[in-house]
């Protein structure tokens, strides 16, 4: 093969196009990423940058620091209760839009609006909505006389995660019912007159035939919301900044605290290289089975 | 022409012009301008309402003396500097430091102090002969290493409780009689009996927890306090530090629950509105009673924290003179008004805070004033407050607000919480570089 059949002129203007968003990408994620775990491993303690190699010690730190493991157990609570969450409810909208029902449409925008908000307004509607003396939820319990009801919600240190997990939940079901809707939609009409055929009611429909068949999508939602709660920083450091005490602290908020409070850069990178390994470890068994090995079947 | 010819020709064209776009607004942005603007520009938290006005009156002076210069004021809202800390450090390591921001003298700032982003500013001290009129507590408190670094813009109190006297007078007690916690307490219980609705305490957030913590701590005496900012209470089990939190946990069953939700002005207020009788806050808290017109010793009052009557809390407000800032004579002249006696005349009746400088005018003061200087010249001690960034060093006093907070809203034990502060010191001993001794 010669030249000028690889580098065809499809090709060419494909690279000029790509250029830019390539070398951005490397200097904003990949190079940041080496510079944080060169801090990481560096002495710079104080304001003053310095990147003399030091050790490890960093790391060794962090695994013996109370706050840093109550942090992470935060973090895995906040994934076993919202991912879980998000993708039932997900899959609950999508399926009751499935019914056929009139201006699905209008549905869909709705149980989609949330998502659109950015989490900042997110955490100060709920902070609002969640406020103990004048906020929506208690005063309206109080007034429609289910006034035992209304409690701390995330002032309540016990159950504070939960009611910041109900507000994620909330911001991301739409997403993932747009997700299921798809998947839902794409699984072949025969299938479905075969059950009703063979007499399955539309409970045993879902259960036994649509729900098996929508793995892809279940799988692509985990990834995207588990991704999601390692990161979830603005919506939490709006909503109850951490508190009360470290019930609601999560790796990213201990990380903006030590830096930019406490200025350990180094510590603070070491967290950040933690919370790095994590989202990896998730996401690169996904982009494997989805890109690499034989070539299989894509939804 | 060819199509695909041409289409490679568009895109050079468009790639060609999206770097020279970008180029050209790098280069603007870069290159610095070259006169200085006649601007300044500060960075503060005084954004409550009597805050807003002290700091105003303090621009206004400046502003009469210098009416060219555009004054920027950044108001950054978050008690004791909570919000605008970490935005300055990005800004200082951006190499965007502002032409003077609020800072506590003392511990806050070391940092910039050892990485060498502060100017020294002797020759300010100099020229306005300051050392004659600053107390020797605050001088000391300005300086690293001997050199002068900040100009203090005032003296706060911290150990202060503030009382509602129309409702004390309601239920027949004398503030003025309390003398130790057994009594605060007694008071509490009397009026929360009365007033089964309302809680006798009014508390906020966040580090305003960590604030009353250290009055109490400080009420079990002034070698206590010491040993504890010098980084010496390494044990869980230590018992002024037992004692310390068994007091804030009967101070705890008087306040209203919903206190993780109120900044401190919000708190400070409840206790205005007569649905508290006692707030603990430092003498900042003074302006609200002013802007919401109650009169002192008729609708308000104050004691000293029980414990500490002896004891002055300082918190000292300052500002410096940041390395390779955009407007260094601006800079200068804001510290020379910050610390002149017509600056400090303005701005502090209205704060709350006495003046740092002793011949300031007495009669512009208020009669909360009257007992605080009355104070001020005749304790015995004096100790540098811990979560208002002077006492201890940074990694100490902010991780201090969470386990106070933690312990406050239920979610640690006494006895954990005794270990964690223990911990937190013995963690960061390598940063408790100064040694204080207060008596």
């Amino acid at each position: 093969m010669n030249i000028k059949k690889i580098i065809t002129r499809d090709k060419i203007s494909t690279i000029l196009f790509l250029i830019i968003p390539i070398v951005l990408v490397i200097i904003f994620i990949y190079i940041c990423i080496i510079w944080n775990v060169v801090v990481s491993l560096s002495d710079w303690e104080g304001l003053r940058p310095s990147y003399n190699f030091k050790d490890f010690g960093q790391y060794i730190k962090l695994f013996t620091n109370e706050i840093f493991l109550t942090s992470l157990w935060n973090n895995i609570v906040l994934i076993l209760i919202f991912v879980p969450g998000s993708l039932v409810m997900g899959l609950l909208l999508a399926i009751l839009l499935d019914q056929k029902v009139r201006r699905e449409n209008v549905f869909k925008l709705v149980y989609l609006f949330p998502f659109t908000l950015s989490f900042v307004v997110t955490g100060f509607l709920w902070r609002w909505m969640y406020n103990i003396r004048v906020g929506v939820l208690n005063t309206l319990l109080e007034l429609i006389g289910l006034g035992f009801l209304s409690n701390k919600w995330v002032q309540d240190v016990d159950f504070a995660m939960f009611w910041v997990c109900v507000v994620l939940i909330w911001q991301y079901s739409g997403y993932m019912m747009l997700i299921f809707l798809a998947g839902i939609r794409s699984i072949p009409e025969s299938h479905i007159m075969a059950a009703a055929v063979d007499g399955a009611s539309t409970f045993q429909v879902y259960y036994r035939v649509i729900i098996p068949q929508l793995k892809a999508p279940i799988f692509t939602g985990f990834v995207i919301l588990v991704v999601f709660a390692l990161k979830a920083f603005d919506l939490i450091f709006i909503l109850t900044g951490g508190g009360p005490g470290y019930a609601t602290e999560i790796l990213p908020i201990t990380m903006y605290k030590e830096v930019f409070n406490k200025r350990h850069f180094a510590y603070g990178s070491a967290i950040a290289t933690v919370l790095f390994l994590l989202i990896m470890i998730i996401v690169i068994p996904y982009l494997y089975s989805t890109y690499g090995g034989k070539k299989n079947e894509r939804n | 022409m060819d199509p695909k010819k041409q289409t490679i020709i568009f895109v050079l064209i468009a790639v060609i012009a999206t770097a020279g776009i970008v180029a050209g607004i790098m280069y603007f942005v870069m290159v610095p301008t070259p006169e200085e603007t006649d601007e300044l520009e500060i960075y503060h938290w005084w954004t409550s309402g009597g805050e807003a006005a002290a700091v105003g009156a303090l621009v206004d002076v400046f502003e009469g003396l210098y009416p060219d210069t555009t004054v920027t004021q950044r108001a950054i809202s978050g008690g004791s500097g909570i919000t605008m800390i970490p935005i300055i450090t990005a800004l200082i390591l951006a190499g965007e430091a502002p032409d003077a921001f609020q800072m506590h003298a003392g511990y806050e700032g070391i940092e910039y102090f050892k990485a060498d982003l502060l100017d020294d500013i002797n020759d300010i001290w100099a020229d306005n002969n300051l050392e004659t009129v600053i107390p020797d507590v605050v001088q000391s408190m300005c300086q690293f290493d001997g050199d002068y670094y900040m100009v203090p813009v005032n003296i706060h109190r911290s150990n202060v409780v503030w009382y509602n006297l129309n409702e004390l007078d309601s239920i027949g007690a004398d503030p003025k009689a309390i003398s130790n916690w057994t009594d605060f307490f007694d008071v509490c219980n009397d009026w929360e009996t009365a007033n089964p609705t309302k809680d006798a305490i009014s508390l906020a957030h966040a580090w305003t927890q960590a604030h009353l913590f250290e009055q109490i701590l400080a009420g079990e005496g002034i070698d206590v306090y010491e040993s504890w900012i010098n980084g010496d209470i390494i044990s869980g089990s230590d018992p002024d530090l037992l004692a310390a939190l068994t007091i804030l946990e009967t101070f705890m069953t008087y306040t209203n629950p919903d206190f993780n939700t109120l900044a401190w002005d919000e708190a400070t207020d409840l206790l205005i509105q007569g649905n508290s009788i006692f707030n603990v806050m430092g003498d900042w808290a003074n302006g609200e009673f002013l802007v919401a017109n109650s009169v002192y010793d008729d609708d308000y009052g104050t004691i000293a924290v029980p414990g500490t009557s002896n004891m002055y809390g300082l918190v000292v407000d300052a500002f410096q003179h940041p390395a390779g800032v955009a407007h260094p004579i601006n800079s200068d002249r804001w510290l020379e008004v910050v610390a002149s006696k017509e600056g400090q005349d303005a701005f502090n009746p209205l704060k709350g805070s006495i003046s740092a400088r002793t011949d300031s005018d007495l009669t512009l003061y208020g009669p909360y004033h009257d007992w605080t200087f009355a104070d001020f010249e005749s304790v015995t001690y004096m100790f540098p407050s811990v979560v208002h960034g002077s006492g201890a060093p940074q990694s100490f006093s902010s991780e201090l607000s969470a386990v106070i907070n933690d312990f406050c809203t239920g979610g640690a034990t006494l006895a954990a919480t005794a270990i964690a502060i223990a911990a937190l010191a013995s963690a960061n001993a390598a940063d408790f570089t100064t040694v204080w001794s207060l008596d």
